[in-house]
């Protein structure tokens, strides 16, 4: 079918921001799951400072 | 621009659900979470009506939603669509540079969103005064509290997009938008208060509802939601059709005989998200008239506003979209305008919506390489070719070139039509029609992507034909 060629054609699907598979060498690497633990420290951090406010 | 780590090797779909889920509870989590500094009551939404399709929460932390992404999307779009960037998205040089241009673009339309929002027209009423462990803020300090908050909020909207298109199924932007409509819609079905449908219904049957005036109108529009009901379905069932109109092109294989396969061009074949760009387009025009009626007032040909902060009359009345029936339908005496000034209003939006969708269907192709030249290379490249014709490059491009644009704006068109018309008779929940047409249509793709993945995790041969790892 026409999913092996296009593996391009499939970024269609991926959203709105593309990513490549080459990446910078230089940019810092993120792992995912300090996203996670950022975004949760941010969440209870800014609950918490409106709990003693 | 740091950027969410690749994951080397194959991810288990197991473990990319995972990451989609914790995604989506961080979401979740994140859009309950009240800006710190912000007064309560008083407080109305910048993104108004749009909401629906820019995800997020107002007065949350996710404030901005994913309007800039989409924001930073639309100048991409046109940059890429009319080649003025310059970029060959094939050399991989080029490719860094563009992500990168992606990522700073989105953090400059992250600042630009939440400045206005919490600095220009009281849109985020601040509190009288915050102390926090002694420390004393003065208006000025909370209102930068407030700010660095949906910034973080929003840069992190970018990132969880980043991990979700990396290591889950599907992508962040897609994912949120899902989540927003699908909330709004249960809520709409369910909620036990004026407005949802099935309490509407309860109290109809129960006689609780004036049913003495306009039956047919209170039932149709009123609290009975039939309108809507219909409507909501219909675009299910259309969108789901309309995903699997396609004509097909026969390939067969150079020198394997008999392998034989089909290039499917769909109906929608850039998909819906195009529409979300011409949506946003409209929505950063509302905005700019919000902000300058809140911030420096605007002559009356231009625009004014009522008391709930909608334009009335003006530039920004005629080019806001129709949201609901409420909205147009002057003969129940429930439109304040005049009749010429709701059709010129209709026509406008139809037009839009219309053009514009066919417009940015046609730059959503060639950006994300759909467009023939592209998929004539990919198909050239995989040692396919088309049954009768040479197997040459341009030749298949040639082929592609007579139906890629024309379903291309054909379905461009017809999805803006769809979107116009839904929100004119109203769906449940108010989730828009475009916001309908995008969960739809994102689902089935996710959809696609799951079956997908299972078959690659049942048959690892497979993910080497699918040239994925």
């Amino acid at each position: 079918m026409d999913k092996g060629q296009n593996s391009g054609g499939l970024m269609s699907s991926a959203g709105l921001v593309r990513y490549f598979d080459t990446e910078d060498s230089n940019a810092i690497r993120i792992d995912p799951k300090t996203v996670i633990a950022i975004g949760v420290m941010l969440g209870v951090i800014v609950q918490l400072l409106t709990f003693v406010s | 621009m740091p950027a969410v780590r690749r994951p080397e090797g194959h991810v288990p779909f197991k473990r990319k659900l995972a990451w989609t889920a914790g995604i989506l509870v961080l979401y979740f989590f994140l859009t309950n979470i009240a800006l710190l500094g912000m007064q309560a009551d008083g407080a109305t939404d910048l993104f108004g009506e749009f909401r629906a399709i820019l995800a997020g929460e107002h007065g949350s932390l996710l404030q901005v939603g994913i309007g800039p992404i989409v924001t930073a999307s639309i100048v991409m779009q046109l940059l890429g669509g009319a080649n003025l960037l310059g970029l060959d998205t094939d050399d991989p040089r080029d490719q860094v540079l563009y992500q990168g241009l992606q990522k700073l673009l989105v953090v400059m339309m992250t600042a630009l969103t939440a400045l206005p929002m919490v600095f220009a027209g009281g849109f985020l009423p601040v509190q009288q005064s915050l102390s926090l462990g002694g420390l004393a803020f003065d208006s000025t300090q909370i209102q930068a509290l407030m700010f660095v908050q949906i910034f973080i909020g929003g840069i992190l909207i970018l990132y969880m997009d980043e991990v979700v298109s990396k290591w889950g199924v599907g992508s962040g932007i897609g994912l949120f938008i899902i989540a927003g409509v699908s909330q709004r819609l249960v809520t709409g079905f369910i909620q036990p208060a004026d407005g949802g449908f099935f309490y509407d219904w309860y109290q109809i049957i129960f006689g609780d509802v004036d049913l003495a005036g306009d039956t047919l109108s209170t039932l149709l529009l009123g609290e009975g939601q039939i309108l809507a009901l219909l409507t909501t379905i219909l675009i299910f069932a259309i969108v789901v059709y309309a995903e699997s109109v396609r004509v097909e092109i026969p390939l067969s294989h150079a020198r394997v005989k008999g392998a034989r396969g089909r290039f499917p061009v769909k109906l929608i074949y850039a998909s819906v998200l195009p529409m979300i760009l011409v949506r946003a387009l409209q929505a950063n025009i509302q905005f700019l008239g919000q902000i300058l009626n809140r911030t420096v007032g605007i002559p009356a040909m231009l625009g004014e506003y009522n008391a709930q902060g909608e334009p009335v009359s003006g530039f920004f009345y005629y080019v806001a979209p129709i949201y609901s029936p409420q909205d147009w339908m002057w003969w129940t005496g429930e439109v304040a305008q005049e009749t010429w000034m709701v059709l010129i209003r209709i026509s406008i939006d139809v037009t839009f919506m219309v053009v514009g969708g066919a417009i940015f269907a046609i730059f959503w192709v060639e950006t994300t390489d759909m467009g023939p030249e592209s998929t004539a290379r990919q198909i050239q490249n995989s040692g396919m070719q088309i049954p009768g014709f040479r197997q040459n490059v341009s030749v298949i491009e040639k082929v592609m070139e007579r139906y890629i644009p024309q379903v291309t704006v054909i379905g461009g068109a017809l999805v803006g039509l769809l979107a116009v018309w839904a929100n004119m008779l109203g769906t449940i929940g108010a989730v828009s029609g475009t916001g309908l047409l995008l969960a739809v249509s994102i689902t089935y793709k996710l959809y696609e992507e799951i079956a997908e993945e299972q078959m690659m995790e049942m048959h690892p041969m497979m993910r080497q034909m699918f040239g994925n790892e």
